[in-house]
């Protein structure tokens, strides 16, 4: 079943009298529990084309379909629930609040989605925290942990809520290779359980954990293909 | 409620976080806190200061006198004024329909001992006997002097509280004999305690004689002469006009000439209150707004400088889905909590102060109302301070958030 459906994707920033086209046309459908990873260099349009896929940006022109809805017409409440139900972000930056403890980052998204009992919250966040191998470190802010710790947290956030789109920028790109390995397999497992897995990544090694990698090339698709 | 008590969880965690300057950032509402309560305690406790000044007066009681209570610069004008002549009391009496009781009254200072006890510049007060009809004075031991005493100009007198307790520490006065100026008066009577009129003339340092025996001892125009009429209240104005009439025609003045005598009464000073009253308002007022106005600003420019100084933050709460009331309602609850620690802080010091006044200047209650107005008003400042910053963290565009440095 296709979950995104992506048409003439566009985002132009206009700087002064120069224009940068992030994404130039990029069409595109993913199927439910698809394992996708987007390549290119630098500069290419992967963090644009995420976070347009994660709603947390609008495409200049385009349409994008979610799960059969138009995106375009959703408020931004309906967009914040979608971020909230449907979606887990892994950010490139990881984007912790520093003032918070793993736990209490990880218990956020639980917030916002209204889950009234504080102990329901508490069981929930323990169980993706240790889901990713942190039970001993959930009491310790971000800046008392390590990277790869840190792209743990982040990472249990984005599942805490069982959603079905994961989507992960860069997930490995600050962290050694075998803590690569690690977390790659994390993801591996998620991909088993059933979630739609979409990273971004400009390494081989982690790109050969999907099943189909989309090549993007100043933001437009070079090469879309399937490799199991 | 969930999401209330999870932004008052967050508001709380950031304020303690920055406690210097949530401090600095309500100082101002504590002023304007102060300023508001402060002054409704003092304007309560100014109408409760008259109340109990004026009932020392009686509302139904008009006083002919040379001079007006309140005057201004026109002092001048009435210093020649003929001195009032207490002859007119029984004219008065007869000539007026009005006028129920006409008391004769006068008074200077002077000193009284006993043996080698002394009462220094105490007030002596000359009165009829029918003086205590237009007053509120009341005996607590012995009696008042008559008329064939005051006819007779017997040596008689009744002791203001205080003077009894300064002259006779360990002896009941009554029948005891005093000095006042060289003459030898007997002890007759006692007034009860009165306490202080407006916290200055005290009604307790007074020894009270037959009007005929002061004139006997005091030869003098000198010191306070007056009459002292008890009229209806209902028809206090009529009165007035009447009386004023009456005297005129007593004094003999022409109908061109201008009176030249004053009838007082509580009234006067009533409207001397309502003008220090609207005096204090108008301050505390001024005061009140001023600081709130001022600190309100301050309280939005330091919410601006918190928006923006978490805008990541922001970003990273609404990418993981929270929705817009939600975090305007985080900030407002953080410029509430500011504006309401102010409050509850300028309630703790003007309940301080108002304890201060009442102990040592007037009696003076802050009312529960006046501290729940406080809370209110600062509560309200908080979210008008807060509205534009809470807004403009609430529109923030999610990936220009996490974006920002
Ligand atoms: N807010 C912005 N304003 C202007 N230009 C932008 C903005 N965001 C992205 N761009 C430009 O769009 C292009 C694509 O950026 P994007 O972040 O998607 O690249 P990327 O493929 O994720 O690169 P990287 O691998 O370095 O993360 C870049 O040329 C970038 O300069
Ligand atoms: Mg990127």
């Amino acid at each position: 079943m296709t979950l995104i459906k992506v048409k003439d994707f566009y985002k132009i920033y206009q700087m002064g009298l120069t224009e940068v086209r992030a994404l130039n046309g990029v069409t595109m459908e993913i199927q439910e529990n698809e394992y996708l990873a987007i390549m290119g260099q630098s500069g290419s349009g992967k963090s644009t084309l995420m976070n347009l896929i994660g709603c947390l940006d609008t495409p200049t022109s385009g349409d994008y379909y979610l799960d059969g809805v138009n995106v375009a017409l959703m408020s931004d409440d309906e967009l914040a629930m979608i971020r909230n139900k449907q979606i887990g972000f892994v950010f490139q930056t990881f984007n912790l609040l520093p003032k918070s403890s793993a736990l209490r980052n990880v218990e956020l998204p639980l917030i916002y989605s209204g889950i009234y009992s504080k102990e329901e919250r508490m069981k929930m966040a323990l169980i993706a925290i240790e889901k990713v191998g942190l039970g001993d470190r959930m009491h310790h802010k971000p800046n008392e942990l390590s990277g790869g710790q840190r792209q743990r947290v982040a990472i249990a956030r984005a599942l805490v809520n069982n959603p079905a789109i994961i989507l992960a920028d860069e997930p490995t790109g600050n962290l050694d290779s075998k803590t690569g390995v690690e977390i790659m397999s994390l993801f591996d497992e998620l991909h088993k359980i059933g979630h739609t897995i979409i990273l971004v990544t400009h390494e081989d090694e982690i790109a050969k954990h999907a099943h189909r990698t989309i090549h993007l090339v100043d933001g437009k698709i070079s090469k879309d293909e399937n490799i199991k | 409620m969930y999401f209330f008590l999870e932004n008052l969880r967050i508001s709380i965690t950031e304020l303690w976080g920055n406690k210097t300057r949530s401090f600095l950032t309500a100082i101002g509402i504590v002023i304007g806190i102060v300023a508001v309560t402060l002054m409704s305690t003092l304007i309560t406790g100014v109408d409760n200061l008259f109340d109990k000044s004026m009932s020392f007066l009686g509302r139904d009681v008009v006083y002919v006198e040379k001079y007006p209570w309140i005057m201004g610069d026109d002092y001048w004008l009435m210093r020649n004024r003929p001195q009032i002549d207490l002859e007119m009391a029984s004219k008065i009496k007869a000539q007026s329909n009005y006028a129920l009781v006409v008391a004769k009254e006068r008074g200077r200072n002077g000193d009284v001992t006993y043996g080698k006890q002394s009462a220094e510049s105490i007030f002596v007060h000359g009165v009829s006997t029918n003086y205590p009809l237009v007053s509120p004075i009341e005996i607590a031991d012995g009696r008042f002097f008559t008329e064939s005493e005051n006819r007779a100009r017997s040596q008689v007198l009744v002791l203001g509280y205080e003077v009894a307790e300064n002259l006779f520490p360990n002896e009941n006065p009554i029948g005891k004999e005093v000095f006042l100026r060289s003459h030898r008066f007997r002890v007759i009577g006692i007034l009860k305690k009165m306490g202080k009129l407006m916290g200055a003339f005290s009604l307790d340092t007074q020894v009270i004689l037959p009007v005929d025996s002061y004139e006997k001892i005091f030869r003098t125009q000198w010191g306070m002469r007056r009459i002292s009429i008890k009229v209806p209240e209902s028809e206090m104005d009529n009165a007035i006009e009447e009386l004023t009439g009456v005297i005129r025609v007593l004094r003999g003045l022409k109908p061109s000439e201008k009176t030249n005598f004053a009838i007082n009464q509580q009234k006067a000073f009533e409207q001397q209150y309502s003008m220090i009253k609207m005096a204090i308002g108008g301050t505390g007022l001024v005061i009140t707004i001023m600081s709130l106005i001022v600190g309100g600003i301050g309280i939005a420019n330091i919410m601006f400088v918190t928006v923006k100084e978490r805008t990541r933050e922001i970003g990273v709460r609404k990418a993981l889905g929270a929705r817009r009331n939600i975090i305007l309602g985080q900030f407002l609850m953080e410029s509430v909590m500011i504006t309401g620690a102010g409050g509850v802080g300028g309630l703790l010091i003007a309940s301080i102060l108002s304890y201060v006044i009442n102990a040592f200047v007037f009696p003076a209650q802050m009312s529960f109302a006046v501290g729940f107005m406080a809370i209110a008003l600062s509560t309200f400042v908080g979210v008008v301070a807060g509205w534009t910053p809470a807004r403009k963290a609430a529109d923030l565009d999610p990936i220009e958030a996490l974006r920002y440095e």
